[in-house]
């Protein structure tokens, strides 16, 4: 046992002076900062969030309509196309919708979110805001369009065979995940597109090739076993087998595949965060 | 000299509770606002490129400073100390830095060197319609600005009142922001950032746009509030006002603080120099 046992101490003339207080590191203080600042602003989130809603559906009905409309057409072709080409997919339409809407939101968020500290330069240079505020709107309001799409397109696609099951009560846990993961993706574009604006055109060209690289339109199975191993290296891949999982095939995904999804979710955002707040304090001259 | 007892202290957010800090510090000993050795430089990226195949082969290539870019030192070396109830006002010419320093106060630049501490609430009043939205009406933009400035919705409500009696623009409530004139827009603006009685106040040139009658409401308005101890910093080419509405004056030049003292001292000076400046 390690314990002191002689009962003399040495004697000291003097105590030691208090040890100076370690400065909070730089990543303490900025996610404290973070944690006080993102509340405080939450009204300016909601507000962003609720105007480009306004904006979007002012037209009301038909506007909704349209975002509706806009998957739906491209799932009818889709559909199409593969039942005539492809050896077909049992309620193909329906298992286009469980990768395609997520998907969707994805790239929206990504792309939308290139933008977002350069669009919202008026604010940056005339107000102090949390950065961080501008990329969580586009996200938010993204989410929206997802969750009414996932929900109002689910009935639409009620006579082609989409019924509900019980394992969809972890869908909640599935978006949270894959929000964490484009929440971390949106951040690294958002800071790479502010210092170099080329960086825009080419997450577009990107996300296609990544569209046709995941297993939306096909199946991986489909594919030769051999080549099966090239999905794994793609992180969304993962995501969308669990939306197949819980929305198309209506069983419980499995255990690895939950954990695979969080580690990718956390490391994404971890990487997305530390990148966009090490560069936040220079947006302001690159504007 | 006050610097002298240089100590380490933390920045403190202006929303940060300053609990334990100032326990036992008196709080009018501890200054609003404190700079120290700020310098703030601004590089023009616009005359080359500095595009990501140049990123690219500066980190090839290990080069340390990526490109022969301009640079400009906005501000040098800035010690300034604020405390409660001084209205300052600060006087220079044009690409002196004097709106640089404001918005260095504001937390919209962050210092390239040297500490800034902010403790307490601003309201910067830098630009006309900084955090209004000119899509909303003029209720809604007041609940938003107010979220802009950390204030939530029923803080604000409580507000709203007080803010009407002031712009006397209650009939306009639910028009859209854009359809109001400049006047009106620099009334509601200020009107908000004085209603929510802000610890700083800074203001840059913006009490020039309104009309006789409002400029002297808006002057009542800034006294009541250093009644009640705040700090006001104003920027202004309008010698007269400043004279009448500040106590401490700060002279920039290229910069730099070339004087800091009461106020009328500093705008002779001010204005003797610009005279010889004319002069030769």
């Amino acid at each position: 046992m390690d314990v002191c046992t002689s009962s003399s101490t040495p004697q000291t003339e003097t105590f030691p002076s208090a040890p100076a207080p370690r400065p909070p590191s730089l990543w303490r203080k900025r996610l404290l900062e973070d944690r006080v600042q993102l509340p405080r602003f939450w009204p300016v989130i909601q507000n962003l969030v609720i105007q480009d809603l306004r904006v979007r559906y002012q037209r009301s009905v038909l506007g909704f309509f349209w975002t509706l409309l806009n998957p739906l057409l491209m799932m009818a072709i889709l559909s199409w196309v593969f039942s005539v080409l492809f050896r077909s997919i049992e309620n193909y339409p329906v298992y286009l919708f469980a990768g395609l809407v997520p998907w969707s939101f994805l790239s929206g968020s990504v792309n939308e979110c290139a933008l977002c500290i350069i669009a919202n330069e008026g604010l940056i240079r005339k107000i102090f805001v949390p950065k961080l505020v501008f990329p969580l709107a586009r996200i938010l309001i993204n989410l929206v369009t997802l969750l009414l799409s996932m929900g109002s397109l689910f009935l639409l696609l009620w006579p082609l065979g989409a019924r509900p099951s019980l394992p969809m009560i972890l869908l909640p846990a599935a978006i949270l995940l894959f929000v964490a993961f484009t929440l971390g993706l949106s951040l690294i574009v958002a800071t790479a597109n502010t210092f170099y604006r080329d960086c825009g055109h080419l997450v577009t060209v990107f996300f296609q090739a990544w569209y046709f690289a995941t297993p939306i339109m096909y199946r991986a199975e489909d594919f030769p076993a051999a080549t099966q191993w090239r999905f794994r290296l793609n992180p969304a891949y993962y995501f969308i087998e669990l939306f197949h999982d819980l929305v198309y095939f209506g069983k419980w995904p499995q255990f690895s595949s939950w954990l695979l999804a969080i580690v990718i979710a956390l490391a994404s955002l971890g990487i997305g965060y530390a990148i966009f707040k090490s560069q936040e304090d220079k947006m302001v001259f690159r504007l | 000299m006050p610097y002298s007892s240089r100590k380490k202290t933390r920045w403190y957010s202006d929303s940060e509770s300053h609990g334990p800090g100032s326990r036992n510090r008196a709080s009018s000993a501890v200054p609003l606002i404190e700079l120290r050795d700020v310098s703030l430089r601004f590089i023009n990226y616009a005359d080359k490129q500095y595009s990501f195949k140049r990123a690219v082969l500066d980190l090839v290539l290990r080069r340390e400073s990526p490109v022969p870019v301009s640079e400009f030192w906005a501000l040098r070396n800035i010690n300034l100390r604020i405390n409660h109830g001084e209205r300052v006002g600060i006087v220079g010419g044009n690409g002196a830095g004097k709106s640089t320093l404001l918005r260095l106060l504001a937390r919209i630049y962050p210092p390239s060197s040297g500490t800034v501490e902010v403790r307490g609430n601003v309201a910067p009043l830098i630009e006309m319609g900084a955090g209004f939205n000119s899509e909303l009406s003029g209720f809604d933009n007041i609940l938003y600005n107010g979220a802009m400035l950390g204030f939530t919705r029923p803080q604000m409500l409580s507000k709203v009142e007080g803010i009407h009696e002031f712009t006397g623009l209650r009939e306009f409530a639910d028009l859209p922001l854009k359809y109001y004139s400049s006047g009106m827009y620099l009334r509601l603006a200020f009107a908000i950032a004085t209603e929510i009685d802000p610890e700083i106040l800074i203001i840059d040139e913006a009490l020039g746009v309104g009309d006789a009658a409002f400029q002297e409401r808006a002057k009542d308005r800034i006294f009541k509030l250093l009644g009640r101890s705040h700090a006001v910093i104003l920027v202004s080419h309008d010698m007269n006002s400043l004279r009448r509405l500040c106590t401490r004056g700060l002279w920039l030049r290229q910069g730099q603080l070339v004087a800091d003292g009461p106020i009328e001292p500093i705008i002779d000076q001010y204005l003797a120099w610009t005279h010889a400046a004319n002069a030769s």
